[in-house]
């Protein structure tokens, strides 16, 4: 990649009345670079992608496209092309018409304009419904119509504002699989938004989570799914849930569950702090038989999920416990209600300030 | 990505000006017809608080609220509330009767009652006033049909508009004519979009028909006919098309309601300060009925966007 | 509501025939009697089987009558004229002014037009006389009475409004998303407003623009006040009929006829886009 990045956020902070919706907001994007910004509803994504589209103006900082500032310019002046999640796709005209937008405000001709829809209508697969208006539509063609608009135009800079949230389930697969790929081809610099992990860590070069306004780590899927930065991100980031107690490491193991667990070498400084310590359901090994290091639990029930099964258990001092396995493992489990030795993998603990919610 | 701590950006220009202005001007006109509308009301207020007669010139001049006390101690003035208030009541609570039953009788949307529901609209596109000369040929003594037909039933020599015994009920009647299609409509709107649900069950518990009418319909209907009621009662008050078409406010004082009089006040006898501070007082009387018409018609509003929607 | 009993029939059926002859029954009738020469029409018992004439609308439309005591000119056609411009023009105007007002109210939050429509909505309900008298006085200083400029502009005061209040709700209900989706495109806010904003708020348009015509044909009590006979429209003309002498009786309800065959074909032509309208938005059609 060369040096200047194509989108730049600098200090970008956004008020509404008293609410702030951001605040000191940074972040630099690369041509070519898929970077998604996941985070809970509210907090201020959508807010984001309008700065950046141009629809509304920030309060503070600077976005620069290809080294210039936006401040200032309306949207029709800026080099930047959306996907709604709602599609916004115009009800009166036809799909070809959609998609013919941008480069007919570009002033193209007729015939131009013509090849370059039926080519990225070709590349989306709905070069059969081109003359279709959007009411016709199913709703995976009208997603793909919202992309192919954003796309025709080759924009430097492409919004995707979760285009997969009104999509089946089965088609958002397909679609996850494809996108990356599809965008690969226009060089864009994408910022992708979602409330998805999966979505965000299967798409994403880099992942930045906003939380209540603010970047609360930036960095690659593995990075802030392994080193979260705080509870929040933890908690977020994982299915099921992370697992989490308060509790007070000595050293060498912890308290928990009624028992003693065993802690890696690394987690000798925390000695004699309150943490709330986490552990990810598939760090959890699950057997009918005690092992070294392991803790007794009921197993209460069996969900099967995809192709692992989480397994509920019940700590001897009434803590639940999350744990998932491969699904035919599970089935040695039957439906519940035995007791169970579940080991909790030393090394792959995570501490986090019970005050704060920062990562120790 | 490290911040730029510290450092205050000065805030470029958000938007360029042309955008900002961009919404006043488009609401130019508007804020024109606005300043066409304050303007006479604020002189209106202005006369209110005068002796001024256009006769008399030489007598103009500032009275504060005496034009106010003299009007509350006027026997002409009670006389217009009087005949007001019988009108409005009248008007309004026959409209109501008649606009439900009409409703009830087409509320299911067959081909005939969409038909009928719409024929049954065109008093309403009459203007007022020339519905007042239809009813006035019609209720002539000579060769009105209507006193023809009174005629048939042992009514001879009925005054109709003529007689100030029953004047107020002619007028009264051309406005039922003329205003209870809009109650229908809306009463119909209304009744079409009740949920299904409470009616089938009434239906498949037995319920007796009095019972759902009293006890479901109208409860839930009951939005619907608080608004049109309260609509209809701030223009029933201010009417004035169709009594100075048919009556000029007479004969004698009969039809004098708060504009026919006010009207004859000024170009009659010139009055402009008396008739100014009746005005007044019809307009702090239409204020208080006006706003809770418009709080109930906002609530009536969301929820038919929110069932739209 | 399956309740259907053959006597409840029955009487629904005859409750309905009576409403619909008291309401529409009144409209037949002027329309026979501007058919009739005013014999038939003083013949004592009335009949509804009669020889139709022509002449009532023949005198109006070509403004002469011929009567015993000389020739009457006639100024009805006038009168119809005046009404035909004052109508179309008045809307034609208000669309023009009001529907890029609305446009900003909806889309743009700001305290001058909250203000406005604050305003125009409380003197909706206002006595027309408060705000009129005094403006009789202003036009004669300014000699604006019985001028096509002063009457097309206080007809404003009737359309205006209305167009405001129904249209501002049709914007508000396109997808601000939409528009946006356009900006981005690359479209100027012109562009957006006309072939966005302005095609997918056609109906509610159209609605206002034909209610706004049948509140301005209707209209009695401006044009009583501010003009003369030269501008009257047919509401105040049709009135003036009564009172010339020599008028016959069949002519005054041809002129009735003529008032009104307007409102009523419009009203049949777009009775759905009457019935939102009318409500105010209080109900879907």
């Amino acid at each position: 990649m060369t040096g200047a990045a194509r989108l730049v956020l600098d200090g970008v902070a956004k008020r509404y009345g008293r609410a702030v919706v951001l605040d000191d907001v940074s972040l630099e994007v690369e041509s070519g670079e898929i970077v998604v910004v996941c985070g809970p509803s509210g907090g201020g994504k959508t807010v984001l992608l309008r700065l950046i589209a141009g629809t509304e103006q920030p309060d503070q900082g600077d976005i620069r496209i290809d080294g210039k500032s936006m401040l200032g310019l309306g949207a029709e002046q800026r080099d930047v092309g959306m996907a709604f999640q709602n599609f916004a796709l115009y009800p009166h005209l036809t799909a070809y018409q959609n998609i013919a937008s941008p480069l007919e405000a570009r002033g193209l001709a007729t015939a131009e304009i013509k090849q370059r829809v039926d080519k990225v209508a070709a590349l989306l697969r709905i070069g059969h419904v081109l003359g279709h208006t959007p009411r016709e539509l199913s709703n995976g063609q009208k997603q793909r119509t919202s992309l192919a608009r954003a796309l025709v135009r080759g924009p430097g800079t492409l919004l995707l504002d979760d285009p997969l949230r009104n999509v089946d389930a089965k088609l958002r697969y397909e679609m996850r699989l494809e996108l990356p790929r599809l965008l690969a081809s226009f060089g864009s610099a994408v910022i992708y938004v979602t409330q998805d992990y999966r979505e965000a860590m299967a798409l994403g070069r880099r992942i930045a989570v906003l939380r209540q306004g603010r970047f609360e780590q930036v960095g690659a899927p593995e990075t802030v799914y392994g080193e979260p930065a705080n509870l929040e991100i933890a908690r977020l980031f994982g299915d099921p849930t992370i697992n989490l107690y308060p509790c007070r490491p000595d050293g060498e193991a912890v308290e928990l569950l009624g028992e003693r667990v065993p802690l890696a070498p690394g987690m000798a400084q925390l000695a004699g702090r309150e943490v709330m310590l986490g552990i990810r359901a598939e760090d959890i090994e699950v057997a009918t038989e005690p092992m070294p290091g392991s803790v007794a639990a009921e197993l209460d029930a069996v969900t099967p999920l995809n192709v692992r099964a989480v397994l509920y258990l019940r700590s001897r001092d009434g803590k639940e416990l999350l744990a998932t396995v491969p699904e035919d493992d599970a089935l040695r489990f039957g439906r519940g209600h035995r007791p169970v030795w579940a080991k909790l993998a030393p090394d792959r603990f995570l501490a986090f300030d019970p005050a704060t919610g920062a990562r120790l | 990505m490290a911040t730029t701590a510290g450092i205050v950006f000065p805030t470029a220009p958000r938007q360029s000006f042309g955008r900002a202005a961009l919404p006043y001007l488009l609401s130019l006109p508007a804020l024109l017809v606005c300043i066409g509308i304050l303007v006479p009301f604020g002189t209106a207020v202005w006369y209110s608080l005068q002796r001024y007669n256009m006769n008399l010139p030489m007598m103009r001049g500032f009275v504060w609220f005496e034009q106010y006390t003299q009007l509350f101690q006027s026997s002409a003035f009670w006389n217009t509330v009087w005949v007001s208030l019988l009108y409005a009541v009248f008007t309004v609570g026959a409209e109501l009767l008649l606009g439900l039953g009409i409703a009830l009788l087409l509320r299911r949307s067959t081909w005939l009652n969409n038909m009928l529901s719409i024929a049954l609209l065109l008093p309403l596109m009459v203007a007022p006033a020339i519905a007042s000369l239809m009813w006035k040929l019609m209720t002539h003594p000579d060769f009105g049909i209507f006193s023809y037909l009174l005629s048939l039933v042992g009514i001879h020599d009925f005054r109709w508009a003529s007689a100030p015994s029953s004047a107020l009920f002619t007028v009264i009647l051309v406005d039922v004519w003329v205003y209870t299609p809009f109650i229908m409509i809306l009463l119909l709107a209304g009744l079409r979009s009740l949920p299904r649900q409470p009616f089938e069950a009434a239906e498949l518990d037995g319920v007796p028909a009095s019972f759902v009418f009293f006890r479901i319909t109208l409860p839930m209907l009951m939005p619907y006919i608080i608004t049109a009621a309260l609509f209809r009662m701030l223009d029933s008050i201010q009417q004035f098309d169709i009594v100075y078409a048919m009556t000029q406010g007479g004969p004698g004082n009969s039809t004098l309601l708060f504009q026919v009089q006010a009207y004859l006040d000024f170009f009659k006898n010139f009055n402009v300060g008396r008739s100014a501070a009746m005005l007044m007082v019809l307009w702090l009387i239409a204020n208080l009925i006006s706003t809770q018409f418009i709080k109930h018609w906002l609530r009536l509003r969301e929820r038919a966007r929110g069932g739209a929607a | 509501m399956g309740r259907s009993s053959l006597g409840g029939a029955v009487l629904r059926g005859m409750l309905l025939t009576l409403v619909v002859l008291f309401f529409l029954f009144p409209i037949l009738w002027v329309v026979l009697m501007s058919f009739q020469t005013n014999e038939t029409i003083l013949r004592i018992p009335p009949s509804l089987l009669f020889e139709p004439t022509l002449s009532n609308y023949t005198a109006l439309i070509s403004g002469k009558l011929v009567t015993n005591a000389g020739t009457l000119e006639l100024a009805f056609m006038n009168n119809l004229k005046n009404s035909v411009v004052l109508s179309t023009v008045s809307v034609a105007l208000a669309l023009l002014l009001g529907v890029p007002a609305a446009y900003a109210f909806a889309r743009f939050r700001f305290r001058l037009g909250e203000n406005i429509a604050f305003t125009l909505l409380s003197f909706r309900f206002a006595p027309p006389l408060l705000v009129l008298l005094p403006l009789s006085l202003y036009f004669r200083q300014l000699g604006l009475t019985d001028t096509w400029v002063g009457l097309i502009w206080v007809y404003q005061l009737i359309a205006l409004p209305l167009i405001l209040w129904i249209v501002r709700g049709y914007f508000e209900d396109i997808s601000p998303d939409i528009e946006h989706a356009y900006r981005i495109d690359g479209h100027g806010w012109w562009r957006t407003f006309t072939r966005i904003a302005l095609p997918l708020a056609r109906p509610g348009i159209a609605a206002a623009g034909l209610l706004a015509f049948i509140f301005c044909w209707n209209n009695f009590v401006f044009a009583l006040i501010l003009a003369s006979a030269d501008k009257q429209p047919v509401t105040v003309g049709a009135l003036a009929f009564v009172t010339a002498s020599g008028i016959q009786y069949g002519q005054i309800a041809a002129a009735v006829m003529l008032s009104i065959l307007p409102t009523l074909l419009l009203a049949l032509y777009a009775q759905r886009y009457l019935v939102e309208g009318l409500s105010l938005g209080a109900v879907k059609g």
